[in-house]
C-alpha cells in the first residue's frame, strides 16, 4: 500500500472522494460551531476559545497520523502537497484576512 | 378569527375578513424543504444542460451543434462533461438518500404518500372540473383542495415514479453494469422518464414562475410562508386543517395558564418535525443527543474529527482540505465561459484553465460541494437550520451585511496573495509544518485580536 492514492483513482472515483471529504468536512465544521458568526468572533474578544482548539486539535491529529504513516512507510510524502513558502505576501495576506475575518465574521 | 366555527365549505367572505386575511402568514414549507427543492432545482438544471450536450449523435440529438459546442467547450473535452454529469447525478443520488434515512419517520411517509401524492375524491372531480373549465364547458367552482391541489399532486406522482428509474438507469450507464443489452434499455428508460419529468415540469415552471393566481406558491418556495387568503382560495381544506390546529393550541394553553390566550397568537408550526420518541436504551439515548442535540461538540471532539478528515484527504488525495482555491475556480469557469481570450491572456487566471481541462474538473471544487452539504446535514440534524442574520446586538441588519461584505473583499484579496485561507493554507499547510503556513496563522491571528479592539462596538 502506498498512499497518496490520487493517481490511481478514476477521474469519477477521485471527484466522488472530493465530495465525501468536504461533507465530512462541512459536518464537523457545523458541529464545531464555526456557522455562527457570533461563535467565531467571540474567540478575538477572548470569551470563546473553540476555534483555536477546534484547529489545533485538527492540525495535531492530522500531523502526528502524517509523521505515523510516513514512518511505517505507508505514505509517500514525496507526493503530498506542501504550500511553498512566500514569507511576505503570506504575511501581508495572512493580515488582510485576519482583519476581514473580525469585519466579516467568518 | 377567534374560536369561532371554522366553515365546512368555502364562504363569501366580508371585505375585513379579506383584508385581515391577506395580511396573515401562515406557514406552508420547512426550511429543510425549501432548500431540497433549490438545490434539486441546481441539479436538474445543470444536468439537462449538460445532458443535451452530451446526445451528439446525429440520429438523436435534441441540442443544436452550436449549444453543444458551446458546452463542450465550458468543461474542455466531452470525457470531462460526461465525469461532470456523472458526478453532479451521484451527489443528487447520495442527497435523496441521505434524505430519505433521515426523513423518512419526519417527514416522507407523512408528508409524500399522504399530502403530495394520494389523490382523494374531491381531488378527482378537481381534476374534472379543471379540464372542464379550460375548454370553457362548465362554470361550476372548483371542489376544496388540500395543501396540494390535484394538478400538484400528479406532477409529484410523475416526479417520484420517475426519480428511481433516473438514478437507476444513471447507475447502470455509468458504471455499465450487468450487460450491454441492460445499459441499452437503461438509455432508453434514462431519456424517456426524463422526458416525462420535462413535460410536466415545463408546467411546474409556467404556473410558478408565471401564471398570476400562483404567485404566492411561488414566493412561499422562498420565504416558506403564504397568506391566509390564499390558502383559504386555493386550498380550503388545508386551511382548515390549521385553523383546527391552531384552536387545539389555543385551548392547550387556555388550560395551562387559566386564563385569556394572548391577543395575536403565532401561527401554528405543524410543518416543524414531531419531537422523536424517547430511545429505549443507553447507547441511543448517547447517539441522540450527540446527533440530535441542539449543543454543538466539544471543540476537542469535533477538532478530532476535524484532524481525521484532513489526514483522510492527505493519505486519499495528497493534498489537504481548502476553499479559497474551489471558489477561484468557480469564477476561473465563469470568466472562461464570458471569454476565453480575456482568461488566457491573464497569468494568474490561465493556470487554472489549461486548454482541454475544465478548472471545474478539480479536488477542491468537488469538495466545496460536499462542505456544504455536511454542513446543512449537521445542522439539520441538530435543527439548527433557519435563515438567519448572525450580529452582534448593537448594530442593524443592513450594517452587518454590509460588514459582511467588506470582511469578505479583504479575504478574498488576502487569501489569493498569501495564496490559501484559513483552510488551505492554515490548517493543511500548517498540518504538514509549512514555513509560509505558520507565518500566515500568526498574521491571521495577530490582525484578527488587533482589529478585534478597535471594531468591538459591532460585535459586543
Amino acid at each position: 500500500m502506498s498512499a497518496p492514492f490520487s493517481d490511481s483513482l478514476s477521474m469519477t472515483a477521485y471527484l466522488a472522494t472530493a465530495v465525501v471529504l468536504g461533507l465530512f468536512f462541512g459536518f464537523f465544521l457545523e458541529r464545531a460551531g464555526f456557522s455562527s458568526a457570533l461563535k467565531l468572533t467571540a474567540q478575538f474578544y477572548f470569551k470563546d476559545f473553540a476555534v483555536l482548539k477546534v484547529m489545533f486539535t485538527a492540525i495535531v491529529i492530522a500531523m502526528l497520523g502524517i509523521v505515523y504513516l510516513s514512518l511505517v512507510g505507508w505514505l509517500n510524502m514525496s507526493q503530498v502537497y506542501i504550500p511553498a513558502t512566500f514569507l511576505w505576501p503570506q504575511l501581508l495576506g495572512g493580515l488582510l484576512l485576519g482583519f476581514g475575518f473580525i469585519v466579516g465574521g467568518y | 378569527m377567534g374560536a369561532e366555527a371554522i366553515p365546512r365549505m368555502p364562504v363569501p367572505l366580508t371585505a375585513e375578513q379579506v383584508e385581515a386575511m391577506s395580511q396573515r402568514l401562515i406557514k406552508k414549507h420547512h426550511v429543510a424543504i425549501i432548500l431540497l427543492h433549490w438545490f434539486n432545482a441546481t441539479v436538474w438544471l445543470t444536468e439537462l444542460a449538460t445532458g443535451a450536450a452530451l446526445i451528439s449523435s446525429p440520429h438523436f440529438r435534441i441540442a443544436p451543434y452550436w449549444y453543444i459546442s458551446m458546452v463542450q467547450g465550458f468543461f474542455g473535452t466531452r470525457a470531462h462533461m460526461l465525469q461532470f454529469h456523472i458526478t453532479v447525478g451521484l451527489t443528487w443520488l447520495v442527497v435523496f438518500l441521505v434524505y430519505g434515512i433521515f426523513g423518512f419517520r419526519t417527514y416522507l411517509r407523512k408528508e409524500v404518500v399522504d399530502r403530495e401524492v394520494k389523490l382523494d375524491g374531491d381531488d378527482w372531480r378537481w381534476l374534472w372540473v379543471r379540464t372542464r373549465l379550460i375548454l370553457k364547458r362548465t362554470r361550476e367552482s372548483l371542489p376544496p383542495q388540500g395543501v396540494y391541489n390535484a394538478g400538484q399532486k400528479l406532477f409529484a406522482a410523475l416526479v417520484y415514479t420517475m426519480i428511481p428509474v433516473i438514478m437507476l438507469s444513471g447507475l447502470v450507464m455509468s458504471f455499465h453494469l450487468v450487460s450491454t443489452s441492460l445499459v441499452q434499455w437503461a438509455i432508453v428508460a434514462h431519456f424517456a422518464a426524463v422526458g416525462m419529468i420535462v413535460s410536466g415540469l415545463i408546467i411546474h415552471v409556467y404556473m410558478g414562475a408565471v401564471f398570476p393566481e400562483e404567485k404566492p406558491a411561488f414566493f412561499s418556495m422562498l420565504t416558506g410562508m403564504v397568506n391566509e387568503l390564499y390558502a383559504y382560495r386555493h386550498h380550503f381544506k388545508w386551511w382548515q386543517e390549521v385553523k383546527m390546529q391552531e384552536q387545539v393550541w389555543k385551548r392547550e394553553v387556555l388550560e395551562d395558564e387559566g386564563e385569556a390566550p394572548p391577543a395575536a397568537p403565532p401561527g401554528p408550526d405543524w410543518t416543524a418535525e414531531a419531537p422523536s420518541p424517547q430511545p429505549h436504551s443507553r447507547f441511543g439515548a448517547v447517539l441522540q443527543r450527540t446527533f440530535r442535540g441542539p449543543e454543538y461538540w466539544p471543540p476537542y471532539v469535533a477538532g478530532v474529527g476535524l484532524g481525521l478528515t484532513l489526514l483522510a484527504s492527505f493519505v486519499i488525495m495528497g493534498e489537504g482540505l481548502g476553499a479559497s482555491g474551489g471558489f477561484t475556480r468557480y469564477l476561473v469557469a465563469v470568466l472562461a465561459w464570458i471569454s476565453p481570450h480575456y482568461v488566457a491572456a491573464n497569468g494568474y487566471w490561465s493556470e487554472y484553465a489549461q486548454p482541454g481541462q475544465s478548472p471545474l474538473i478539480n479536488f477542491l471544487v468537488f469538495e466545496l460541494i460536499g462542505v456544504v452539504l455536511g454542513g446543512f446535514v449537521s445542522g439539520w440534524l441538530a435543527g439548527r437550520v433557519r435563515f438567519a442574520v448572525d450580529k452582534g446586538p448593537r448594530v442593524t441588519r443592513a450594517t452587518r451585511l454590509a460588514m459582511a461584505l467588506a470582511g469578505g473583499i479583504l479575504m478574498g484579496f488576502g487569501a489569493r496573495l498569501a495564496r490559501g485561507c484559513t483552510s488551505g493554507l492554515a490548517l493543511s499547510g500548517g498540518a504538514v509544518l509549512a514555513a509560509g503556513a505558520w507565518a500566515f496563522m500568526l498574521a491571521v491571528f495577530a490582525a484578527g485580536f488587533a482589529g478585534a479592539y478597535f471594531i468591538r462596538r459591532f460585535w459586543l
